[in-house]
């Protein structure tokens, strides 16, 4: 009797496998397929969608990169991506390390007024932001994404730090403030080093969601000169709808530092994905 | 820590957060509420018109129609991201190298920008070119082959599966780290008890879940109300409003017809009625948990 129902289970855990493993190479291929599309010519892409390329076109990608400009398109991605992280990190673990360690009359509200920003939808507020823009005379510059990126990351950034730094045990401040360091001194030469897990998650899902980012940069940005990749990109196949591979390689090139990202922060990325929502 | 030794430094420390945050979120959200009550180009003078905006939005058959994709987006969402990832996360949340390696598939159109997600699906759906219709083809289900983006009846369906594909990674993450949380007893328990896979599953571990599937939901209903760049890259609302968003009808009104006391009419309505859905939901699930 056990060894048919050993068998039977058998074929049950191989069909389950099988059908994981088809949706794992379903999810994938879209991927895979821009990978490879990216170096074919057009007359190849036409006519096998699905082989890989006849001969391997490497000049695809440097000519997106020159005739697109994706070189000032990638500076600009990376100037308001990281110059939106510096300050989101800084004022994000000022923020958390006081709402989280100190004691004051106003402490729940600002907490919860920081939460309720999860739930507003972006482009609610793209109209009233680009009134505002244009009256303060910032758009067409940096300041008009790395503003608004911090404003939207700092909710989950402060709810996933001052949930680590909840986690930190007391006696951290006693003593220091026995061996005579202020607050500041606290705040720099402890708490920060001691929350470098919760920052590096921070640090990741700050730095994805300005560099994907699509909306504020088509609405806040007009200037050629100041176009970030995602802007590039889309402006780019309406240019050159009909050269494929140029087109793939431009997008390609854009996913290419976010795919490394991922690869290599792979496990700290899906923690910092989990750290809201399991607790929240 | 003492209050009133450290007084100065609690204001300076919340401030810059705070001031960033209120002037970049909050008062924008304030703000298109009171713009909504203007006929205003965007040039020159803001005419005050009383709730006109409003009472247009709602007369207009293009905002039930962008409420109604919405809607269709939501219940895609819910019912289709939320199911998908429980299940796959049920049988990935073990950690050898397959499940890892499929657990790091499924999560990586997560990390690509919305841009990419919408051009690659608009050429998977080529009518010409795409691969879809090519596989049809070579399947011999020529009849199955359509016009995925252009034709209206189906366009709005057919960006279902890239908004499933996107997101089933996120939730599928949520849920394996509640399942892992879940304490390994239950468990044993359970098969000490003789359940079976499935009954597991619909009796311990959703249930013990719930309070993430909850969250998950949430997040589900404000993701699909922000999915104004997929829609825009790929049908940007067309064919003939078929795939109107709230959000790309905001837009559209907006920057494409100059009524930005009327885009900020819709944008007021878009926080209201997901503030509402939300609160709908919350009231929903968190009855049925307590069954």
């Amino acid at each position: 009797m056990s060894s048919t129902m050993l068998s039977i289970r058998k074929i049950r855990s191989s069909i389950f496998w099988a059908i994981l493993i088809g949706y794992g190479i379903v999810t994938i291929y879209p991927f895979f397929w821009l990978i490879i599309s990216a170096f074919k010519t057009n007359e190849d892409f036409y006519s096998r969608p699905f082989g890989l390329p006849m001969n391997w076109q490497w000049e695809n990608f440097t000519r997106a990169w020159e005739s697109a400009k994706l070189g000032t398109a990638f500076m600009n991605s990376l100037i308001v991506s990281l110059g939106s992280l510096a300050v989101t990190l800084f004022i994000a673990a000022l923020a958390s390390f006081v709402l989280a360690r100190f004691q004051f009359r106003m402490k729940g509200m600002i907490m919860a007024f920081f939460v309720v920003g999860m739930l507003i939808p972006i482009h609610s507020t793209l109209v009233p932001l680009f009134i505002l823009m244009k009256q303060i005379k910032l758009l067409n510059t940096y300041w008009a994404l790395i503003l608004p990126y911090t404003a939207f990351a700092l909710p989950t950034a402060i709810f996933v730090l001052s949930a680590y730094l909840m986690s930190i045990p007391k006696d951290i401040e006693e003593a220091s403030f026995i061996d005579g360091t202020g607050v500041w001194g606290l705040f720099l030469k402890v708490i920060l080093p001691m929350s470098l897990p919760a920052l590096s998650t921070v640090t990741i899902l700050s730095f994805l969601h300005s560099w994907n980012d699509f909306s504020f940069a088509l609405v806040f940005i007009s200037k050629t000169s100041l176009k970030t990749l995602p802007l590039g990109i889309a402006n780019f196949a309406d240019g050159y709808q009909t050269d494929y591979g140029l087109t793939l390689a431009g997008m390609t090139i854009s996913v290419i530092p976010t795919v490394i990202m991922y690869l290599i922060f792979q496990e700290q990325v899906m923690k910092g994905m989990t750290a809201g929502a399991v607790k929240g | 820590m003492n209050i009133r030794s450290h007084r100065n430094f609690i204001v300076f420390a919340l401030l810059p957060a705070l001031l960033i945050y209120a002037l970049f979120v909050f008062v924008p959200v304030i703000w298109s509420a009171y713009y909504g009550f203007f006929n205003w180009s965007g040039i020159g003078e803001a005419k005050f018109i009383g709730v006109k905006n409003y009472v247009e939005i709602l007369q207009d058959p293009v905002f039930w129609r962008s409420l109604k994709n919405n809607f269709i987006f939501v219940l895609a969402a819910v019912f289709g991201q939320v199911p998908i990832a429980l299940v796959l996360a049920v049988l990935l949340h073990k950690s050898n190298m397959i499940q890892r390696f499929l657990r790091s598939a499924i999560f990586l159109p997560m990390v690509l920008s919305t841009v990419v997600i919408g051009m690659i699906w608009q050429y998977i759906y080529h009518p010409q070119i795409g691969i879809l219709n090519f596989l049809l083809e070579s399947l011999g289900l020529e009849s199955w082959k359509l016009q995925w983006l252009s034709d209206n009846k189906i366009a709005i369906y057919s960006l279902l599966p890239p908004l499933i594909w996107s997101f089933v990674g996120l939730y599928l993450i949520i849920f394996i780290s509640a399942l892992q949380n879940i304490p390994g007893e239950v468990h044993d328990a359970a098969k000490i008890d003789g359940a079976s896979g499935l009954r597991k599953l619909v009796s311990i571990s959703i249930p013990m879940i719930w309070g993430t599937i909850q969250v998950a939901i949430i997040l589900c209903i404000s993701g699909s109300l922000k999915s104004f760049d997929l829609v825009y890259i790929m049908t940007k609302g067309g064919p003939a409003h078929a795939t109107e968003l709230l959000a790309t009808y905001m837009y559209n009104s907006t920057f494409t017809s100059y009524r930005y006391g009327f885009g900020s009419a819709i944008s007021t309505t878009i926080v209201v009625i997901s503030l509402l859905l939300i609160g709908t939901s919350q009231w929903l699930t968190s009855r049925r948990g307590k069954k």
